[in-house]
């Protein structure tokens, strides 16, 4: 570091040393004189003394600056003075090496948020996931990696294993901070959560053990440090104030840390609540001792002094012993013995969660992972466009590096300088990339849905992604420079200088190699672009299965503002009544789980035919008003829709009837009549199938627009509707019926929040954020890779041909056609598509594997695909090999032989 | 005849430059001359390698430079010990006694039988 401060202050460091030495050499002049001896004999002497001065001062140097270091510093300037030389060049391959080193910047912190940083707390390597691998013989409602409240209770006894351990769950609550309600994130956690974090206050305390004991007993929160300063205008006094969580009063204990924002980084909470509030946090629940409901995930710290084996190891005979205990608990569900074995076969699995836990890094993970490996490719192609530029540019500079040589420059010093050519040519490109970086991540967190990115996903440019861009812009000079330089060190002196014009052949078969291997490129980023493409357009095409068209959907949960069950349910009638006879409103129904939000209500089913069957995996449940498939659109292809009589109040047992999709009848009932047959909810041997199947419709996709999933649907019955899903068939305007619905809710409860409320067409678009994420820019990645391609294959060409002339013209004067001309260059390019085809179609095989998750309708090797994509960049290769081919033909043989 | 003089051994320089510095701060002329007449015409140091020595000390800020009004009124490069050139002077005779003990110590071995 001191080293090259020195390089800035030389001058002065030189000036100084010339009068240190001068001031040596008269001081021992003066003093020999002194001595009596002459003047001149004494200067002789003095100089002999001192030694060779040139080799004094530039040891000096070699201490302010190490040699290799100050020779680089010299290049690097050399470079820089040549480059604003040639504007148009530098201003071309810094843009080409800007787009590659942005995009990957750009995709890359993206992949670093969501995937590899770790949480902002004590020690994160040691944390781990806890999940139970089996059967859980328990109901859930959550993402993943589920385990009930009790589970977590005795993992906590486990302290030669753990220093602690957490549970926690993600939900949103009706939140009111004085003024109005409104939905809020939060996260209910054992009392544990803070303190084996390790994460602090800002003011105020956090959630202790004594905050997590005796269930409703403890109404406190924490609230998150941002929801603070944007809500609450970070309020000093906030500490003891009353908040509404679902209506019900609680005290604000704290703030936690600034840095800190939960463990999911799709979902920041606004507040924390402790686990023993659950009941009031989730409306209607009261399974917080219950060990057969699995709703929270845990995560466990490990002791420093054990591994990650020795604690899964260690776990087993409590886990064995407690899976023993379970089946003899009292409550404990009649299950098959085949499903008993399962349960006592589970194991306890350990997973490491620097991360912590996140159902967005689990949905994003793989197309970022996509999108870098593309950006990769398009870097790689970036730099080999720089690297043929700099070919182009070598073979003009051929004459100066002769001439270098000849005076006695060593290859090594040339290929270096070379290098330091590309390495600031690649620094220059790779600040210009950062700089593109921040409004890029801006367009890619666009594309994601806003509500989980705007908060969770930042555009902000960081010491590791400064770092990354660095390593990334060195690696693209080295690749882009490591050609040109090792050409530079293979040419002949003699015939270099020797030849006027310099016909570097060297250098056009490289030039040549590096446009195959772009073309290859472009056809593995053009395959991957129309592949995108086509899963894109093939799951619009094939759409929901039902018309979206003036559509509108929203969740109301009055049970979060404090409703009753009952209560609810007549509010939701009311609602309903009054939305159904608006004069805005064609028709409407209700649902009590959303469609095309990824989840759903799942679970096995039994089957009663002539014989009694379970269904080998979860079938998608439902349970929907009368008119639901009516004002979806959905066919229904036999028996009938609910009536008004099957969702009676309080219909007997027997009389319950079900709605079934194709799909099932077609996987579990093939061939027989479905009607009357008899269906439930669950697989054990205590299932009693009794709810008649009176219809069936056609199939439509309920989770997302990929699935194709065995459906069957419940009667909604009147009084078990506390919250729902309304589906409306508008008419006129979806912003006209927006206003309609808002002032029917308004008026019913002004302080109920209406959620996700949007048009089908929106939700569908919504659900394809991804697909579209993937298609838009591996579209627009590979229309600059072909763009790319073109330039590079055009530049070879051309330089081809020129070099030609001379050659072209006397073939030509001595008979040759235009026609032969053309074929004479355009063999050359043909040879290279060819190559690059071969090259990349392997290439495209391998990847399809990464992609293969991805795509939908289309095998990542799918001929038509390929073929498309392989015509595509032939037709624009030849083409852009044309101009040039056409231009041999029209070279005059007697302007050529004259010219020399 | 007089006996040819010694060239300085590999790296006890940077030492005496510490030491002869450690009595007062010096100019590079002075420091040559006082190596001269220290080593009594026995040890021969290159003048000029002097230099590089100097700079390489006081770029790891063992010494510290100043332009002052030599004795002949002419400005020169005054260099003094830092406070870690010190410390260093006494790191480097430590080892120096260390060394030279022990090559005694080889000699007398040799000498006993």
């Amino acid at each position: 570091m001191k080293q090259l401060l020195n390089w800035f202050r030389r001058r002065s460091l030189e000036s100084g040393l010339d009068r240190e030495l001068r001031y040596h050499v008269d001081r021992r002049v003066s003093d020999l004189m002194l001595s009596g001896v002459p003047e001149s004999e004494a200067r002789r002497q003095a100089t002999l003394e001192v030694g060779n001065l040139t080799r004094v001062k530039e040891e000096v140097r070699d201490v302010w600056l190490t040699r290799w270091l100050r020779d680089f510093v010299y290049d690097l300037r050399f470079s820089a003075r040549s480059f604003l030389r040639s504007p148009s060049f530098t201003a071309t391959t810094v843009l080409s090496l800007a787009l590659g080193i942005g995009a990957t910047t750009a995709i890359y912190s993206l992949v670093d948020q969501v995937v590899l940083h770790a949480l902002p707390v004590r020690q994160p390597e040691r944390l781990v996931l806890i999940d139970w691998k089996g059967d859980q013989v328990a109901n859930g409602f959550g993402s993943w990696n589920l385990m009930s409240y009790p589970i977590c209770r005795d993992l906590q006894l486990q302290d030669r294993i753990f220093e602690g351990v957490i549970c926690r769950a993600a939900t949103t609550v009706n939140l009111s901070t004085g003024g109005e309600h409104k939905p809020a994130a939060a996260e209910i956690v054992s009392g544990s959560y803070f303190s084996v974090l390790g994460v602090g206050p800002a003011i105020g305390r956090v959630l202790g053990n004594d905050d997590d004991g005796t269930p409703g007993a403890s109404p406190v929160v924490v609230l998150a440090y941002d929801f603070w300063k944007t809500q609450l205008a970070g309020a000093p006094d906030v500490v003891g104030r009353k908040v509404l969580v679902n209506q019900h009063p609680m005290t604000v204990i704290g703030v936690a840390a600034s840095a800190f924002r939960g463990i999911d980084v799709g979902q920041i909470p606004s507040l924390w609540i402790p686990a023993a509030m659950s009941a009031q946090a989730i409306p209607g629940f009261q399974d917080l001792l219950d060990r057969r409901t699995r709703w929270m995930q845990v995560l466990g710290r490990l002791r420093p002094d054990v591994t990650l084996a020795h604690a899964q190891v260690g776990l087993q005979p409590w886990f064995k012993a407690m899976l023993d205990e379970d089946t003899r608990r009292a409550g404990f569900p009649r299950i098959t013995a085949e499903r008993r074995q399962r349960f006592l076969t589970s194991r306890i699995v350990l997973t490491p969660a620097p991360q912590g836990h996140s159902s967005l890094r689990r949905r994003l993970s793989q197309p970022l992972w996509v999108l870098l490996a593309l950006t990769a490719v398009l870097l790689g192609l970036a730099c080999l466009n720089v690297a043929g530029l700099f070919l182009a540019r070598g073979s003009a500079r051929e004459r100066e590096i002769s001439t270098r040589l000849a005076l006695g420059a060593s290859r090594g010093r040339i290929g270096r300088q070379l290098l330091a050519d590309s390495l600031l040519l690649a620094l220059a490109g790779g600040s210009l990339g950062l700089a593109l970086a921040p409004p890029a991540m801006r367009v890619l967190i666009a594309f994601l849905p806003r509500d989980v990115a705007a908060n969770a996903l930042k555009s902000a440019v960081d010491s590791r992604l400064l770092l990354f861009a660095f390593l990334v812009s060195v690696a693209a000079g080295v690749l882009s420079g490591l050609a040109p330089a090792l050409q530079a060190g293979r040419r002949s002196l003699i015939s270099s200088l020797r030849e006027r014009g310099g016909a570097a052949l060297g250098g056009v078969r490289l030039r040549k190699i590096i446009v195959t291997a772009q073309i290859a490129f472009s056809l593995i980023l053009v395959v991957g672009a129309v592949l995108f493409v086509r899963t894109l357009t093939g799951l619009l095409a094939k759409g929901p299965g039902f018309d979206t068209s003036s559509l509108v959907s929203f969740g109301l949960d009055p049970r979060r503002n404090g409703y009753s069950p009952s209560q609810a349910s007549q509010l939701i009638r009311r609602v309903h009544d009054a939305i159904h006879t608006s004069a805005s409103t064609q028709t409407s129904a209700l649902a009590r789980f959303p469609l095309l939000t990824g989840g759903s209500w799942n679970d096995p089913m039994t089957i009663q035919t002539d014989q009694r069957l379970t269904t080998d995996r979860d079938v998608n449940l439902n349970a929907v008003s009368p008119g639901f498939f009516a004002t979806l659109g959905i066919r229904v292809v036999a028996g009938r829709d609910f009536d008004e009589h099957d969702s009676r109040p309080g219909v007997e047992a027997g009389r319950r009837s079900a709605i079934v999709n194709e799909a099932f009848v077609k996987r579990y009932l093939g061939g027989r009549n479905p009607l009357g047959v008899r269906i439930c909810e669950g697989s054990g041997p205590d299932a009693k199938p009794n709810i008649e199947v009176i219809g069936v419709v056609a199939d439509f996709s309920y989770r997302g627009l990929r699935e194709e999933s065995e459906q069957a649907y419940f009667a909604i019955s009147q009084g078990d509707e506390a919250g729902g899903n309304f589906y409306v068939k508008v008419r006129g305007t979806p912003e006209l019926a927006f206003q309609s619905i808002r002032t029917i809710i308004h008026n019913a409860d002004p302080a109920l929040p209406i959620a996700n409320f949007r048009t089908l067409d929106e939700q569908v678009s919504r659900s394809l954020n991804t697909e579209r994420m993937l298609a838009t820019l591996s579209s627009a990645f590979g229309t600059l890779a072909l763009l790319l391609s073109l330039v590079g294959l055009y530049g070879v060409m051309s330089f081809v041909v020129t070099q030609r002339t001379r050659e072209i013209g006397i073939r030509m004067a001595l008979g040759a056609t235009g026609g032969s001309a053309i074929w004479l260059v355009l063999r050359d390019a043909i040879a290279m598509i060819l190559a690059g085809t071969a090259i990349a179609l392997p290439c495209v095989a391998a990847l399809g594997r990464l992609l293969e998750s991805q795509l939908f309708g289309v095998k990542p090797t799918d001929p038509v695909t390929i073929a498309a994509a392989t015509l595509l960049l032939t037709s624009a290769t030849l083409g852009a090999a044309l101009i040039p081919a056409y231009r041999a033909s029209t070279v005059n043989p007697t302007d050529v032989l004259r010219f020399d | 005849m007089p006996s040819p003089r010694f060239p300085i051994p590999q790296g006890t320089l940077d030492m005496l430059i510490l030491q002869i510095l450690s009595l007062e701060p010096a100019h590079g002329y002075g420091i040559a001359q006082r190596l001269e007449q220290i080593s009594q015409s026995v040890v021969q140091v290159n003048q000029g390698s002097l230099y590089p020595a100097l700079h390489r000390l006081e770029q790891k800020g063992w010494l510290e430079a100043e332009w002052k009004q030599s004795e002949t009124g002419r400005e020169a490069k005054f260099y003094s010990l830092t406070r870690s050139g010190r410390k260093q002077l006494v790191v480097e005779k430590d080892s120096w006694a260390r060394l030279s003990g022990a090559v005694r110590l080889i000699f007398d071995e040799g000498n006993r039988s």
